[in-house]
């Protein structure tokens, strides 16, 4: 019984075999390109939130990855961090640029947000929300207003997502805070 | 080796997966990308062109060694074929279209238990020849694009008011006071995709009934 | 009272807020099909939640130990032959995924046949369609994105389970809902054209609007469960709470 079972199976196993192969060249041939695809998401949008970035490279400062943004002579122009929290709905990934000595906020990206379409997700629309972020300072922590902002460290809410736009305000915060106490501690 | 007639011929084979045998309103299969996918038209443009793919490779390689199946273990062959084969797009569309595959997200390897496709193995491709089965993978995603293009349609037109917005950013329904038109929001959330899909049924019911009646 | 407030967090947010059905559209095949008659639809309900947990199981400990990328065993035997990059088996994830899920149905079909055998008749052919039941290769994906090298916060398998179980508890709820509301819709006169699928989805429809009132409940209980770690900075704090819903505020 249990040689008929084989005999029977020696097709599934062909193929397993056959598809294994198959796999393993797929793999071989496309991982290079799929991985650039991952690594680019966030370091395309360095130039555009780093001022005079050309190139950016991936370091670690406190235990926590972070960009080191250089211009074309290899000068530090700023930081690329990126920092991630709960949202309204779900999980927010943001990119926060600042200046080098990290005393400014030079610009913000959401990376990957799930908030209610049409509502929270204008989080990641630059005339309605992102573009205020640039010359922030980074020292203080921020605060949402639902007015427009007359104070330096005020951020004005997207209209109808007040949630959404204090959780990515807390993100920064957050992140901002822990990146400055560690470039301290390393005394950078 | 001549495919000897066991069912219905390439051409009835391709028309019926458009109309007659429609995966989705007629047979009721494929539920889930038809309603996860399809709040851009990218999305279900994408998905279907994943699920070309797969069916028609997978169709193909059944019906090459339909002979060798043995009836107790036809199943695991055809899940471990489409198994492969999904993987396979799956890495394509990551490498070469990384913005959709990352929309797309899991739905991509949920083609593997998409029952059109193991229906179509068992019901076609493990009985007839390979023409055959290449046409009646291509009617029956055909069919399928088709239909998840009709509900994707409705549902980015009324929930963002545009069509590809994504891709070539045509804007149907012009950018206005919310006093006058705002976007139905509800279309592009859960709910808005299953009571489209619902209505959708209905219609097509609807039609197909009263053509029934007419021809009697 | 960390680790436990995770897990209740993990399981509210699977079952309800992001509910395998109403939310991720997964398992509409027999939630359309099944949803005739409470009784079939709570062993469905059941059924599924069960295949799930012990399908989870395997490709947890499948993905953890062989296939993610640098995984233990693999890394291993990688070592053993001297192959210097990481090993990364993950290309293998679908296919695995399948067969232990087909596999983790014959387990569960064995087992009703022998100890329920009028269940077993009642179930008729749908026990072995749990295969192609969606919810169980969603399970098994989500599983794969959190484990393995470079996944922020990897989890564990005791997180695995649990999420596994609840996202069968969800599609429980979520069939054993409908099939309460459809037994109820045989003495109502639905259009024929709907009849069937159509009201089932538009039915549906009504639902997933009902269960997206849990949005945002775990962020709260969150909130409330770890009061020192979600505690705005105090300038933040100067927002109102009347804020707090989206859509309160007039465009």
């Amino acid at each position: 019984m249990k040689n008929n079972d084989l005999l029977d199976a020696w097709l599934v196993l062909v193929l397993a075999a056959v598809f294994g192969a198959a796999l393993a060249g797929v793999y071989i041939a496309l991982t290079p390109r799929i991985l650039q695809n991952q690594r680019g998401d966030a370091e395309k949008q360095i130039p555009a939130l780093v001022p005079g970035a050309a190139r950016a490279e991936k370091t670690d400062v406190g235990g926590e990855t972070v960009y080191r943004a250089t211009d074309a002579a290899g000068a530090l122009v700023g930081w690329a961090v990126p920092a991630r929290g709960q949202g309204y709905a779900d999980v927010i990934q943001v990119l926060i640029g600042v200046d080098a000595a990290a005393d400014r906020i030079t610009g913000l990206y959401v990376l990957d947000q799930k908030e209610t379409p049409g509502l929270g997700d204008f989080i990641k629309d630059g005339e309605k929300y992102l573009n205020q972020f640039a010359g922030k300072p980074a020292g203080v922590p921020l605060t949402v207003v639902k007015k427009d902002a007359s104070a330096a460290n005020e951020i004005r809410a997207v209209t109808g997502a007040t949630v959404s736009s204090r959780s990515v305000v807390e993100i920064v915060n957050a992140a901002l805070e822990r990146f400055r106490r560690h470039r301290a501690a390393a005394g950078a | 080796m001549s495919s000897e007639p066991t069912g219905p011929g390439p051409l009835d084979r391709f028309t019926g997966g458009i109309l007659r045998e429609n995966p989705i309103f007629r047979q009721i299969l494929g539920i889930c990308p038809s309603l996860a996918v399809t709040n851009t038209m990218e999305g279900a443009v994408t998905m279907a062109g994943a699920v070309l793919f797969v069916l028609v490779c997978s169709n193909v390689m059944i019906s090459l060694i339909r002979h060798l199946l043995k009836p107790h273990l036809r199943i695991l062959v055809f899940t471990l074929v489409i198994a492969a084969f999904v993987t396979v797009a799956d890495r394509i569309l990551a490498a070469f279209l990384y913005d959709m595959s990352k929309q797309l997200g899991p739905y991509i390897p949920l083609i593997i238990v998409n029952c059109i496709i193991i229906a179509r193995c068992e019901i076609c491709a493990a009985k007839q020849g390979v023409w055959t089965a290449v046409t009646d993978a291509v009617g029956q995603s055909l069919g399928f694009a088709l239909s998840i293009a009709a509900i994707a349609s409705i549902r980015e037109i009324l929930g963002f008011g545009t069509w590809f917005g994504q891709w070539f950013g045509w804007r149907v329904i012009p950018v206005a006071p919310p006093a006058v038109w705002s976007p139905w929001v509800v279309m592009i959330l859960p709910p808005g995709a299953f009571v489209t899909l619902g209505l959708l049924m209905g219609a097509i019911n609807h039609l197909v009934a009263r053509s029934r009646k007419a021809a009697a | 009272m960390d680790y436990l407030s995770t897990i209740v967090l993990l399981a509210v947010s699977t079952a309800l807020i992001n509910n395998m059905v109403f939310h991720f559209f997964v398992g509409n095949c027999p939630f359309i099909g099944v949803s005739r008659r409470v009784d079939t639809a709570f062993g469905m309900g059941a059924a599924v939640t069960f295949v799930t947990t012990i399908a989870s199981l395997l490709s947890w400990a499948m993905t953890y130990y062989v296939m993610a990328p640098g995984a233990k065993l693999t890394a291993w035997i990688a070592g053993l032959v001297g192959y210097q990059g990481t090993a990364d088996l993950s290309i293998l994830s679908y296919v695995v995924y399948i067969f232990a899920i087909a596999w983790a149905v014959q387990l569960v079909e064995m087992y009703v046949r022998k100890y329920f055998p009028p269940l077993y008749k009642a179930f008729g052919v749908f026990l072995p369609l749990i295969t192609t039941n969606c919810v169980i290769l969603f399970v098994c994906l989500e599983i794969m994105k959190h484990v393995g090298l470079g996944a922020p916060d990897p989890w564990g398998l005791d997180k695995a389970l649990i999420y596994a179980f609840f996202a069968g508890a969800g599609f429980l709820i979520a069939i054993v809902i409908m099939a309460g509301i459809r037994e109820e819709l045989d003495l109502c006169d639905v259009p024929k054209p709907l009849q069937g699928p159509g009201i089932t989805l538009i039915i549906a429809g009504i639902l997933s609007l009902s269960f997206m009132g849990f949005t945002g409940v775990d962020a709260s209980l969150a909130k409330i469960m770890h009061p020192k770690r979600a505690e705005p900075p105090p300038a933040a704090a100067a927002v109102s709470d009347e804020t707090a819903r989206p859509g309160a505020t007039s465009p």
